[in-house]
């Protein structure tokens, strides 16, 4: 039993540290709170609206002693309204020295409304206009009525409403079974992301679940089961401007109670200007207030540590800010850190009720650069001659402007250190600049350090020509030096350099790039016909073609070859008219026809010859057998 | 050596002229005719060149396609290679030799363009 037990705690305990390790994204600022006070101090044009207004602004901790709202609120009451008393009562409690007139009607129809047939929103109402006017009610029988009502509508603004009647009943009244609805309630609250919490039904729901729960907390005493404290902060506090006075007043509320409950205080950290500390400004300030913008004085800030990001190195270790008009001020440079980037992890003490009381900040320290040493010189390649070494102070410029030509390469050498400490820099940009101007032209290099963070930059007019476009003339240099962690960025025009370049291929003077300009049009070339060869040699080569007919025609006749067989029965006549007729389709065909047509009248024609064709060889193989038979005989 | 083969053609030419029936000599004439006609087609191919190239080639695709086919009538109707081709008459030859060129001349003049 005993090891359960240690494992569960230290299961609520490790949970409870990650929820405290979130800190607020979303805050009310000075301004957004300003902004809701203005919006709740609008001239109101009914009871409903005075209610939100009065009561609104006193949440914000602003009183409204006007006896122009007491009097508009005694004019316009209505004494058989349940809400309109309802309204009246609760701003009149707000107002010092308002009273409103109660007759025995009044405290009979209040009474009755307290029953389980009315509305969880008549019973709150009912319940709240007696205990600001100072009416007796019977507690249990309160209790009674919202729990029939809570099981008959189990919806969340029921409960919330029940939630707030609870708190204003007396302590002796059984407040169990309500108090318990809290933790239920909590349970419906829809978790967006690990960031927000909040009712489906919207921000007001959400608010005013916040108030009726700490409200009822704080009256019986007893810590609210609400750990997510902070995505709720998120979730209400997201919405800077509100639509509608009820809004208002459920944030108002919301802030409220939130800020001076018995139980959970949500606190707000967050530097003053940017967290950036530099000589001019040694002091980080941080302000510690609750989500109503008010300060903490009871609290007491600590470093827990400060690490440099880059090295992660500690500097800082369980070191106290001091408080100093309301805002809590650390002297971080008197620890003499390294320019860069530094983690401090914050610490706010003073009151159990803290939450999110450990921040994270990332502080950024800058400082000043100066450039020492900075050495100019022309060096010839061939390392004949030896180079000449001018110095040039910042922010003077050279006097003498340098030339380097083919042969030669110019160099430049310097050191960045911090201006106060003389600790050796590499800043971010370290860029040189050769303007041209006369062409306008600039190009930029980039200046490296060395592993003793000296820096160097060399120039070799032939390695370069390319950037230079190979254009010779006087180019201004420029040394650019920029980090995020310089307080100051450095363009100084160092010296003049004369450059000589080889082959100078580009023209004199640069024509912006034809880019844009119409370019020369493209005639279409549609397909050229293929060469033929002339008619008079195809025509020759036709004849030609043709001439071995003769030639057959010759032999046959010089063979003997003969149409004295001829028997002219119909059977030959027409396979021989067939025949030809074949062949004079075949010549359509090729002038006329397509295959399809041609195969239509080709199957006609050719079953035609066919059979005139099969009759007459038949005719001729029975002659033929004939004669072979009579041959034989003879 | 000359000698042997003006001999061996002299000779070769003697036998044909004598023991040749003379229905293949006719049909060997047109072998002929067919022959330079094609040979003739592809002198033009190379001297002048491949245009139009699908006439040349169905012209030339034509020549060979009927050279074959006379061929083949020739063959079957060659009284000494009757044993061959019993069920084959010389007349049925005939007519397979016109049913394959009209076949023929059908894709020929398709190709021609």
């Amino acid at each position: 039993m005993y090891p359960f037990e240690g494992l569960f705690s230290l299961l609520v305990l490790s949970l409870v540290l990650e929820t405290q390790a979130l800190t607020p994204t979303h805050h009310l600022t000075t301004t957004d709170v300003a902004r809701l006070q203005a919006l709740l101090s609008q001239p109101f044009t009914d009871l409903k609206s005075a209610y939100y207004s009065v009561v609104g602004l006193s949440k914000l901790g602003i009183s409204v002693a006007d006896a122009a709202t007491c009097r508009f609120i005694k004019s316009n009451l209505d004494p058989s309204s349940v809400e309109s008393l309802f309204f009246a009562a609760e701003a009149s409690q707000a107002l010092p020295g308002c009273e409103i007139p109660v007759s025995n009607d009044t405290r009979d129809l209040l009474l009755a409304t307290v029953s389980e047939d009315s509305t969880a929103s008549q019973i709150h109402q009912s319940v709240s206009a007696l205990s600001s006017l100072g009416l007796p009610l019977a507690s249990q029988e309160v209790v009674s009525a919202l729990k029939a009502r809570i099981s008959k509508e189990d919806n969340v603004l029921t409960i919330i409403l029940a939630l707030q009647t609870a708190s204003r009943l007396s302590q002796q009244a059984e407040l169990g079974e309500i108090l318990e609805e809290i933790e239920d309630l909590a349970a419906r609250l829809d978790d967006l992301g690990g960031v927000y919490l909040q009712f489906e039904e919207g921000l007001e729901a959400t608010a005013l679940f916040v108030s009726a729960a700490y409200a009822l907390s704080d009256h019986v005493d007893m810590e609210p089961p609400i750990d997510q404290v902070i995505q709720l902060v998120n979730s209400i506090f997201s919405k800077k401007s509100w639509d509608s006075l009820s809004e208002a007043f459920s944030v108002a509320s919301a802030a409220e109670s939130l800020s001076s409950n018995r139980f959970h205080v949500p606190i707000i950290v967050s530097a003053q200007g940017p967290a950036a500390i530099s000589h001019s400004q040694p002091f980080l300030r941080l302000q510690v207030t609750n989500v109503l913008c008010k300060p903490l004085s009871s609290a007491s800030v600590l470093v827990e540590s400060a690490t440099a990001t880059s090295s992660k190195s500690a500097i800082l270790s369980q070191a106290p800010f001091t408080l100093r008009d309301g805002v809590f001020e650390l002297n971080f440079m008197a620890s003499q850190p390294a320019s860069g980037y530094y983690q401090f992890s914050v610490a706010i003490a003073g009151d159990s009720r803290f939450v999110a009381n450990h921040v994270e900040l990332k502080v950024k320290v800058s400082t000043r650069v100066s450039i020492n040493n900075m050495d100019l010189s022309v060096v010839d390649k061939d390392q004949s001659i030896g180079p000449k070494t001018t110095r040039v102070e910042y922010p003077a410029k050279a006097k003498a402007s340098f030339m380097a030509d083919s042969h030669q390469i110019f160099a430049m050498t310097f050191q960045l250190v911090d201006e106060t400490t003389g600790v050796e820099l590499t800043p971010h940009q370290t860029f040189v600049r050769l303007h041209n101007q006369k062409t306008g032209q600039e190009v930029v290099f980039v200046a490296e350090p060395d592993s003793k963070n000296l820096y160097k930059f060399e120039l070799d007019t032939t390695e370069r020509k390319t950037e230079f476009d190979s254009i010779s003339g006087t180019y201004a240099l420029y040394l650019m030096v920029g980090d995020a962690t310089l307080e100051n960025p450095i363009l100084w025009n160092v010296a003049d350099v004369v450059l000589k370049f080889l082959d100078e291929e580009a023209p004199s003077t640069i024509q912006a790039k034809t880019l844009y300009t119409p370019k020369p049009e493209i005639q279409h070339l549609f397909i050229l016909p293929e060469k033929k060869p002339p008619t008079v040699v195809s025509n020759e080569f036709t004849a030609l073609v043709l001439s071995p007919f003769l030639l057959l025609l010759i032999l046959w006749f010089k063979l003997g070859a003969n149409i004295s067989n001829f028997t002219l029965s119909p059977s030959t006549v027409l396979f021989h008219i067939g025949h030809a007729a074949m062949l004079g389709l075949m010549y359509v065909y090729w002038t006329h026809l397509n295959m399809f047509q041609t195969l239509k009248y080709l199957a006609i024609i050719g079953s035609f010859t066919f059979l005139a064709g099969n009759r007459m060889l038949a005719q001729k193989a029975v002659k033929r057998l004939v004669d072979n038979l009579a041959a034989k005989l003879l | 050596m000359s000698n042997s083969v003006i001999s061996v053609i002299s000779r070769f030419l003697e036998e044909y002229a004598s023991s040749t029936p003379n229905k293949l000599k006719v049909i060997d004439a047109y072998l002929l005719y067919i022959m330079m006609t094609g040979a003739l087609q592809f002198l033009y191919c190379l001297l002048v060149g491949t245009f139009p190239f699908n006439s040349f080639l169905s012209g030339f695709i034509s020549c060979v396609g009927s050279f074959i086919l006379a061929v083949c009538l020739r063959i079957q109707i060659n009284p000494q290679n009757k044993g061959e081709f019993l069920s084959i008459s010389p007349e049925r030859a005939f007519a397979d030799f016109l049913f394959a060129h009209t076949v023929l001349h059908l894709v020929v003049i398709n190709f021609i363009g």
